[in-house]
């Protein structure tokens, strides 16, 4: 129960960097604790039914679910390409606006589009 | 053990939060993803532990810094 | 400060929202572990039941997050072309652009000598165990997804310890993209192949065989290709400052 609190409190601090800082990069941070919230989410729960690692090799532990491993798996990969895509589209609004401040950019921007 | 890890990761992921120098933050988010690694190890979720090393602590780190470095270090008021 | 406060109110709804997911105490569905454990590894031939899933009951997925993988990647770096071609035609950033680049070569000469020769050496290392990751997916912890990432740290610590130059050839940039595309284009035949055989898309093609070889196959596919993707990103973000 414990554990589960902090891990809310995990994805509520992502979502605190992703909605309150105005840095780009900030933002990104946000991001990937975000993911990294959902993943320990699924492994802690999937861990509840058993105590050996997902692995038949004859011994008597009763293994734990493997699917939601399998999905977080795949999860984690795609997170880093999100963050990597995230952060060279923050790399190139920095380039055309020489800032990473969400307000500026949205001013210079606007402001040469007008 | 899991509760301390994650009240660990937890302070990590406030500092990553508040603090002003991003290269400081990207270091935190490194060991946050490093402390996941172990916990999911200890969760027997030896999978999830290798990619999340290999991931968080290598390969997001290189792009977290390539991006710092392109743009700019400090997060400005 | 209104945006302040919104920002606390969204956060606050978010908590809201969620409470019911992580207060109320309901028992994990334990049918699909207690069908894994019984005929997961008869079925799929692998021991390791995460590879049984990714590779096995949900290939089809897999082979979505390897595409997702490639327009990630073809995106980000085309993100980074494409700022770098038109950096000396902005307006706006030119008078960032000359101010910045004497800092910039005064931090590359803060790099010590240390990390280069020991990540240089430790790059083989994590290789040849990135290789043994991938290939032994199916009897103990691992598999491509697993090994590819594990892959692209190796040649992470190999660009690292060239200096920032282009690192071997193997691991140059171009070679990774061609490694990179022609991975994808065997993954898609050997998806294929069991439609030719009758078996349906991503069955096992050969007739009678153990399916496991199927799966060491892809594990192995998928492994070098991921390898090249992730690595092909660093290497462009670790090279691209120093050229």
């Amino acid at each position: 129960m414990i554990a589960r609190i902090l891990v809310g409190l995990l994805l509520l601090t992502g979502l605190a960097t992703l909605v309150a800082r105005r840095n780009l990069v900030k933002k990104v941070f946000g991001l990937a604790i975000l993911n990294s919230a959902a993943v320990f989410l699924f492994v802690m729960e999937g861990a509840h039914s058993g105590q050996g690692a997902p692995i038949v090799d004859g011994s008597a532990l009763q293994i734990v679910d493997p699917l939601p491993q399998a999905l977080m798996l795949t999860a984690i990969v795609i997170g880093v390409c999100v963050t990597a895509l995230a952060l060279a589209i923050a790399a190139r609004l920095h380039r055309a606006t020489g800032s990473l401040d969400i307000d500026v950019i949205k001013e210079r921007l606007g402001n040469g589009h007008d | 053990m899991i509760e301390l890890l994650l009240a660990a990761i937890l302070v990590l992921a406030v500092y990553a939060m508040l603090t002003r120098d991003l290269l400081h933050g990207t270091i935190a988010l490194s060991a946050l993803s490093l402390l996941s690694a172990l916990a999911f190890a200890v969760l027997k979720a030896p999978d999830v532990a290798i990619t999340e090393a290999a991931v968080g602590a290598g390969v997001s780190t290189v792009v977290f810094v390539w991006a710092i470095r392109a743009t700019e270090r400090m997060e400005k008021q | 400060m209104p945006t302040r406060l919104a920002a606390l109110a969204s956060v606050l709804a978010a908590a809201f929202a969620l409470w019911p997911l992580f207060a109320l105490d309901v028992a994990w569905p334990g049918t699909v572990r207690d069908y894994l454990e019984a005929k997961g590894t008869v079925e799929s031939g692998a021991m390791n039941l995460v590879s049984a899933i990714y590779l096995g009951y949900r290939a089809y997925d897999t082979l979505g997050e390897t595409v997702v993988l490639l327009v990630a990647v073809t995106g980000a770096i085309g993100m980074m072309a494409a700022g770098s071609a038109l950096a000396p035609r902005e307006a706006g950033g030119a008078p960032v652009e000359p101010a910045r680049s004497p800092r910039r070569e005064a931090r590359s000469r803060q790099r010590t000598e240390l990390i280069a020769a020991l990540s240089g050496k430790l790059g083989a290392v994590i290789l040849i165990f990135g290789l043994y990751v991938m290939l032994y997916g199916h009897v103990s912890p691992g598999g491509g997804f697993q090994g590819g990432v594990v892959v692209a740290s190796g040649i992470v610590f190999l660009a690292l310890g060239s200096h920032g130059a282009a690192p071997s050839p193997l691991v140059g940039a171009r070679n990774l993209a061609r490694i990179e595309s022609a991975g994808f284009a065997i993954l898609l035949v050997a998806a294929c192949l069991g439609v030719a055989s009758g078996k349906g898309f991503l069955a096992p093609p050969l007739p009678g065989g153990d399916p496991v070889s199927f799966i060491i196959v892809l594990n192995a596919v998928i492994g070098i290709k991921v390898g090249a993707g992730i690595g092909l990103l660093c290497v462009a973000m670790l090279t691209e400052e120093a050229a």
